[in-house]
């Protein structure tokens, strides 16, 4: 049954990228300019140059088999030069987006291990002072918006108090080698004599953009957990089990919470557009080495080849999420495991 | 002594502007062994009592009694925690809609695992899974599950109703408790399981002397095993006592239009004859009629029941009516 469902999720994935490939391929005709150029990158060619970028995308064959060389060059690693800076752009999105990944993920860690709890106990406290508190804090998590957000806290924990660096990923003084991308994999697995010392001003580093970025998360999930424990706990089976002589802890523990987590879980996935959306602010404000703050660039600095290619990465990886939060909402729930289509 | 002794049981929602009183006054005793019945239409607020005396209502109702006793301790005035405590140990009940009312994500093993009592194991706490296996398998033998390993491993949207409801009677009778409250228990499955879950809760009640508070509006079917009759309407208690007495007997409008509505009354009725039913419908609990709540719709009603009717005491069988039946 399972393996079925996982079947068609991947038939839905693969068509998903089909379409996400067949959109990007497009986007090379109708950016402004020569299409050569969109696809690879190197501008005003001399006469070889260009027909060797013809032959290279088939330029003068049909559409069909030009899409096809485009996939190929993709799945081979060479998604052009980019405009402004002359690189390849797969270095470019290497380099970048696992830091993107990296802050994404801290935050997505930092609202679940905070949102998910304090959600449990606003339903079990609803419609009492610490559910009433709780809302309240909510709802400014939910309105302010990230930059007057991330400026404020600049200007209280970098300018005024001076406890936290305000920009990058690390400080200068730290050289650590490019392993995996994640700078805290990165420094654990380096061999250097100040390991200890760059792991914890990582850490500095990490925190300002994190609980920015978590924040409007958090709120989202606070609330989400709460109407989910709210609606459990309100079922029958809930009613059944306190008759059944169960104390308030044993049914909020093994029953409530596992009915109301699984919503939960596929809330988290879909929180990650957003997330990803709102990661893109937060490293243009702290200077994150992202790919988010790099496409904006490239957005601003009409670099066609770069914008092709960070949007595949981001919503490529957006539609992976997805499906692995799916995935996973599946095989915890026993319901909907033998729900035999699948569905987005 | 009584097992269970409820004066004056007023259950009341609280709307805001105004009081429904969706219970009024009702009286319920019952001896340890015995089987009752609560009858009455849907809306009559039979499922309100079963639950306001396991504790299980929103806040939104409030429940107020004289007194109501388990076995000489009066639950109106236990704190919360302990009430539950004792309700959970001697009290079970099983409901009209069993696969809602278990847990869809945890298997049927972990739910029954649940309901048996931690002081009837014994060993260290790992030598414990295994004897709440047998144990949990003991108790679906005991409610005629055969395919133990099977059902145990089981989802409850997995099983059918019937098997659930099964389920739900495994675990009521997991600790062994005084008092099994059946809310409808049948309403929901098929003719066939629906005599299997009867003999299954008559044996129950005659080999290990459960007391049973059945819910139902089944009269035909309960009135030859069940020991005493209580007849609601409105929320009223209209007529009480031995089962015999009132099947056979009744002494207030409402049982004799009930008796008389039921199929099995009119088997000898002619070929595209009417069936015999009260006029009118139940009343909506924002519209109750004051004094006696079956007054606009009973056939013998007189100027005298704009007051409430007290019940009379006819030898163990109470009537509140201002006009009993005479009998033959």
């Amino acid at each position: 049954m399972l393996r079925q469902y996982l079947v068609r999720r991947l038939t839905l994935l693969f068509f998903m990228v089909l379409l996400l490939s067949l959109f990007t391929f497009t986007l090379s005709y109708l950016f402004p300019g020569d299409v050569s150029t969109n696809l690879s990158g190197i501008d005003s060619a001399g006469f070889n140059a260009n027909d060797q970028i013809t032959e290279k995308y088939k330029l003068n064959e049909n559409y069909l088999l030009q899409y096809f060389a485009f996939i190929q060059h993709i799945v081979n690693g060479d998604w052009g030069l980019s405009l402004a800076s002359g690189q390849p752009v797969f270095e470019h999105v290497k380099t970048l987006f696992p830091a993107t990944v990296e802050l994404a993920l801290y935050a997505l860690l930092i609202s679940i291990l905070i949102g998910i709890p304090t959600g449990v106990i606003a339903a079990a406290y609803h419609k009492k002072w610490q559910d009433h508190v709780i809302y309240t804090v909510t709802l400014f998590a939910y309105s302010t918006p990230v930059f007057w957000l991330a400026l404020i806290l600049i200007m209280a924990f970098c300018l005024q108090l001076g406890l936290l660096p305000m920009s990058g990923r690390i400080s200068l003084l730290f050289e650590v080698e490019h392993q995996t991308g994640f700078l805290l994999i990165d420094i654990l697995l380096s061999n250097n004599t100040y390991k200890q010392a760059a792991l914890i001003d990582a850490f500095h580093h990490l925190l300002l953009p994190s609980i920015v970025l978590a924040t409007y998360p958090t709120a989202v999930l606070v609330r989400f957990t709460k109407d989910a424990m709210l609606d459990v706990l309100d079922k029958s089976y809930i009613k059944s089990a306190r008759a059944k002589g169960l104390n308030h802890s044993q049914i909020i523990f093994h029953h409530a919470l596992r009915n109301a987590l699984l919503p939960v879980i596929s809330q988290i996935g879909l929180q990650f557009s957003t997330l990803i959306t709102l990661a893109m602010i937060t490293e243009v404000i702290f200077s994150w080495p992202g790919i988010g703050a790099w496409l904006i660039n490239s957005i601003y600095q009409r670099d066609f080849p770069a914008i092709m290619g960070g949007l595949l990465t981001v919503s490529l990886f957006v539609i992976i999420a997805t499906m692995i939060a799916d995935i996973l909402n599946t095989i915890l729930d026993p319901v909907s495991r033998n729900r035999s289509h699948g569905q987005v | 002594m009584h097992l269970l002794d409820i004066r004056n049981l007023t259950i009341e929602l609280n709307t805001g502007d105004h009081v429904i009183r969706a219970v009024d006054k009702v009286n319920l005793s019952l001896k340890e062994g015995e089987v009752h019945a609560l009858v009455g239409e849907s809306g009559s607020g039979k499922s309100l009592i079963a639950k306001a005396l396991m504790g299980v209502l929103n806040e939104r109702w409030q429940v107020t009694a004289d007194r109501i006793h388990w076995q000489g301790v009066d639950l109106m005035r236990l704190p919360p925690e302990k009430r539950r405590k004792l309700i959970g140990k001697e009290i079970a009940m099983i409901y009209q809609e069993p696969s809602s009312c278990l847990d869809p994500t945890a298997k049927i093993f972990e739910q029954i695992a649940e309901s048996i009592p931690e002081q009837g194991l014994s060993g260290y706490f790992w030598q414990r899974k295994k004897q709440r296996k047998q144990r949990a398998t003991a108790l679906l033998h005991k409610v005629g599950i055969k395919r133990h390993t099977k059902v145990l491993d089981s989802y409850p949207h997995e099983l059918s109703e019937g098997v659930c409801q099964k389920v739900m009677i495994a675990m009521a009778i997991a600790r062994s408790p005084k008092l099994l409250i059946a809310d409808e228990p049948t309403t929901a499955l098929e003719s066939t399981t629906r005599a299997q879950i009867f003999r299954l809760l008559k044996s129950l009640n005659q080999l290990k002397s459960m007391s049973i508070l059945m819910i139902s509006h089944e009269l035909a079917e309960l009135n030859d095993w069940t020991h005493g009759l209580h007849v609601l309407y409105c929320g009223q208690m209209v007529e009480a006592g031995p089962s015999k007495k009132v099947f056979g007997s009744p002494k207030h409008p409402y049982t004799q239009a009930l008796i008389k509505s039921s199929p099995e009354h009119n088997v000898a009725l002619e070929h595209k004859s009417e069936l015999y039913a009260l006029k009118g419908t139940i009343p909506t609990l924002q519209h109750l009629p004051i004094g006696c709540r079956l007054g606009p719709r009973c056939p013998q009603a007189q100027k005298d029941c704009v007051a409430t009717p007290q019940a009379n005491d006819f030898h163990g069988h109470t009537v509140a009516c201002h006009f009993p039946l005479s009998q033959k």
